[in-house]
């Protein structure tokens, strides 16, 4: 596992970038609720969730993409993130434990960019956001 | 109903259907930093001299319209599939950005419940010079209902 990297010469391929536990708690997805948006009671209110049929309150799909690229700038401080798209495949339930892994799946160091993978899996180890990510790093 | 995929292709991919302006806050997106776990200042931090929106933020400007005014409706429940974003140029508080809006592509997957089309909306997001600044993506699926 790859600790944090400066440059584009830190990255090796296939090198797992560390875990990160994003805050999937109610207060934090109410304050993203209340200062940025999403603040329907699907996301924020256990007991209306369920309403809707759902196990419980869900992370936003804009805050579970944010926690991707949060992870990335935490490995990379000083990467761009030229392209990152994401899969919902499930919902990342609010409360529950969830982390977050990736591993770096090409890197060009002539285009100065690396290719990851990136998911967000539960405590089950069930994968509930797959996203892939082009990052740019500093020659080096 | 079984939509002609083909048919809506031809109709309505990288046909514009929506312009939206944005004033960004950085208050705004420097929370969204800190909720989504940025830890870098260049994001959380306004008096940084590289602040500037996490790449992602731009998934969060939402336009006028999700479809075109003309979009037949497919008949099943739409859900957020997924979010996709490219990145061009820093994105700085107090900007004033340009969001235009076309269907960026229509395709299908068949499962064991039936077929599922998927909706990709792209947003591309102009600067107040005409810069391109980034191209935020959103997909939608419905699940077509029985036409039985």
């Amino acid at each position: 596992m790859s600790e944090v990297v400066g440059t584009i010469g830190d990255v090796e391929f296939g090198a797992e970038l560390p875990t990160f536990a994003p805050d999937t708690g109610l207060e934090n997805v109410k304050r993203f609720g209340r200062e940025v948006g999403w603040g329907g009671g699907r996301f924020t209110d256990h007991e209306a969730a369920r309403k809707e049929g759902f196990p419980g309150a869900i992370v936003p799909g804009v805050m579970s993409q944010g926690y991707l690229g949060a992870m990335i700038h935490r490995w990379a401080p000083k990467s761009e993130i030229v392209a990152i798209d994401t899969v919902f495949r499930a919902p990342v339930l609010v409360d529950h434990p969830h982390r977050i892994v990736g591993v770096v799946t090409d890197v060009d160091e002539d285009a100065g960019t690396v290719e990851i993978d990136i998911s967000i899996v539960n405590e089950r180890e069930e994968t509930r956001v797959f996203g892939t990510a082009t990052v740019r790093l500093p020659a080096g | 109903m079984k939509a002609d995929i083909d048919e809506l292709r031809a109709g309505f991919l990288n046909r514009e259907f929506d312009e939206v302006r944005f004033e960004i806050d950085g208050n705004m997106f420097a929370e969204y930093a800190r909720a989504c776990g940025e830890t870098d200042p260049r994001f959380t931090d306004p008096a940084d001299a590289d602040f500037q929106a996490p790449p992602t933020y731009v998934s969060t400007l939402v336009g006028g319209r999700a479809l075109p005014s003309d979009f037949p409706n497919l008949g099943g429940v739409g859900m957020d599939a997924g979010k996709g974003v490219e990145w061009m140029a820093p994105i700085r508080a107090g900007a004033t950005l340009t969001g235009k809006s076309h269907m960026h592509d229509i395709y299908t997957k068949t499962g064991r419940s039936g077929r599922m089309v998927f909706l990709v909306r792209r947003m591309e997001l102009y600067d107040e010079d005409g810069t391109h600044v980034a191209n935020a993506d959103t997909r939608t699926v419905i699940r077509e209902r029985s036409s039985e």
